[in-house]
């Protein structure tokens, strides 16, 4: 099954295309504050590349974040209306579990780590692996980055771009030796994403492309004022 | 030629299909009044999470309202100058993957051009040149319309626009969101010469609108009323109020047809819905032998109908976009045509 994947979480526009295991294009062009202007041209090189048209194409994944509020919401609503109007199945990808894939199969549990863009606040989760297949562990986390020290109990790898700095507030919380920190993807990567919903797709999970949300993790500071901060984390459980 | 209209560039997520700039077929406008009366306001992050939300919804009821499918549309034309940044993101981004996907042009419209043609959708008629006030909650600006995709700015509000004044006014004198229909209903009852509020800038010699000494005016009457224990007629400060600002935008809109040789006034925007401005604006023409057009209510308030016939004006002014379309948040009208 071919798959077009698209991340707009990060400060990149991230384009991949997959045909089940094998990679036939995966770019991350840099899009700075703007993942809007080029992201539909930097969709077209990369299907120019694959040598594929869009009609080509019989599945979208797209980055549902979190990450940049502005980054998801870009992606998101190009994702639906594409798949929409070109009448693709499509399926969203939490960016922390495109993150956590770049980590291969290992033992250790896995937690990638995304910056909430306050400091020291991050999205996290826990992950197993097994086989390639990603279980998350838990819920969705947001909060200060030492607080995963009291989750991670066991052999963590970090994953994420800045995750050296947090292995070190992490580990001084905590007092352990037992943690792996490995920027082993600043960013999640096109391909990641589109493999990922690839398999979504396959076992005929697909999302519906006009209630495809955003997976912000965070109410906005308006509505955490007034008392109406919901744990969408949970909710999107 | 059938064009898809988008407009998400504040707080009503609208999708639109128009055949040749002037058949409206559909026009579906989501407003966020819920949000509004909770929070007192547009909130951008809000907005523009909700625009998300709805933005597929709205786009497949305009083609399925209209009968229509999406291999009909042969344009998409979309607001993506002026507004919030991150709502107007939201409707490009969805506009970008209709002109991708279907092959077919995409036009990047201004949003006040848009209001422009809101009121060329409702009246054919309305000759070419004419005058155009656009009064909303964000936009007070006269504009002489020379020609499709010709325009001058003549003047524009120096601090909050006509509407913004409406619904501070209201926010303060505890009567909700939107203020402009609340004020409007509230003053059929009132006085409207009780309080002699300043107009200003009404004899200043320029066609430039101030709005919040006027504002400021009617807060500290409202104050005082209170601090003293006087009797506090709401109905009579809105009427009062109302009265002052439909003042201001007649004398000036009137003034500037003078100078301009004009006899054809078109009046748009959210604010143009309201009562009394379109009672003053027609005896005041009428005296004055010029002639005054306004949009029909649903073409009043932001929508996407509007968007779609500037779009097809400005394709056939020979002008389209590429797919690097982007959004220009404060472009001024003028620049994009360089007249």
């Amino acid at each position: 099954m071919k798959v077009l994947g698209i991340d707009t979480s990060s400060y990149a526009n991230a384009v991949g295309i997959v045909d089940g295991n094998r990679v036939l294009a995966d770019f991350a062009f840099e899009a700075k504050t703007d993942s809007l202007e080029k992201i539909v041209a930097n969709i077209d090189f990369a299907l120019k590349e694959a040598n594929l048209l869009l009609e080509d194409i019989e599945g979208l994944g797209i980055g549902l974040g979190p990450g940049s509020w502005t980054g998801i919401r870009v992606g998101v609503a190009l994702g639906k209306i594409l798949a929409f109007s070109a009448s693709k199945p499509v399926a969203g990808v939490p960016t922390l579990e495109a993150l956590a894939y770049s980590a291969g199969n290992t033992p250790a549990l896995l937690c990638p780590i995304i910056s909430a863009g306050t400091k020291d606040i991050v999205y996290a989760a826990f992950y197993h692996t097994k086989n390639g297949v990603l279980t998350r562990v838990g819920e969705y986390y947001v909060g200060d980055v030492r607080g995963l020290s009291e989750i991670a109990k066991e052999p963590t790898v970090f994953i994420g771009s800045g995750v050296e700095q947090y292995s070190r507030l992490i580990s001084r919380a905590r007092g352990s030796p037992n943690i792996i920190a490995e920027t082993i993807e600043d960013t999640p990567k096109g391909s990641t994403v589109a493999l990922l919903a690839g398999t979504c797709l396959e076992r005929g999970e697909s999302d519906d492309a006009l209630s495809l949300e955003p997976l912000y993790l965070k109410e906005s500071t308006a509505r955490a004022f007034l008392g109406e901060y919901t744990n969408s984390a949970k909710a999107k459980g | 030629m059938l064009i898809l209209g988008i407009e998400t560039s504040c707080d009503e997520t609208s999708a639109a299909l128009v055949m040749d700039g002037k058949r409206v077929l559909s026009n579906v406008i989501a407003a966020q009044l819920d949000l509004l009366r909770k929070f007192g306001g547009v909130v951008p992050e809000i907005a523009a999470r909700r625009h998300t939300e709805l933005i597929g919804y709205v786009i497949k009821e305009a083609i399925d309202s209209a009968g229509k499918t999406l291999a009909d549309i042969e344009a998409v034309a979309v607001t993506s100058k002026q507004g919030l940044i991150g709502c107007l993101l939201v409707g490009v981004a969805a506009a970008k993957a209709l002109s991708y996907s279907l092959r077919i042009p995409i036009i990047g419209v201004h949003h006040i051009e848009g209001h422009i043609f809101a009121s060329l959708l409702s009246n054919p008629q309305l000759p070419l040149p004419h005058l155009c006030l656009t009064v909303s909650g964000g936009h007070t600006m006269l504009l002489y319309v020379q020609d499709y995709c010709q325009y001058k700015l003549l003047g524009s509000t120096l601090d909050d626009a006509a509407g913004e004044a409406f619904d501070k006014i209201a926010k303060f004198l505890g009567l909700g969101f939107p203020g402009g229909p609340m004020i409007d209903n509230l003053s059929k009852k009132g006085n409207r010469k009780a309080f002699n509020f300043p107009r200003p800038l009404l004899r200043a010699n320029t066609l430039d609108f101030s709005f919040s000494g006027l504002k400021t005016s009617v807060i500290n009457t409202f104050k005082d009323r209170i601090a003293n224990k006087e009797r506090l007629p709401l109905e009579d400060i809105a009427a009062s109020f109302q009265e002052a600002v439909v003042e201001v935008l007649v004398s000036k809109t009137l003034r500037a047809a003078s100078q301009h040789g004009i006899s054809a006034i078109s009046v748009t925007g959210g604010v143009s819905a309201n009562r009394r401005l379109r009672e003053v604006f027609a005896d005041t023409c009428q005296r004055h032998g010029a002639e005054v057009f306004f949009p029909e209510p649903s073409l009043c308030t932001d929508n996407a109908a509007m968007i779609a016939a500037a779009g097809y004006a400005r394709l056939r002014c020979g002008e389209v976009d590429d797919i690097n379309l982007n959004v220009l948040p404060s472009a001024p009208l003028e620049m994009q045509h360089g007249s």
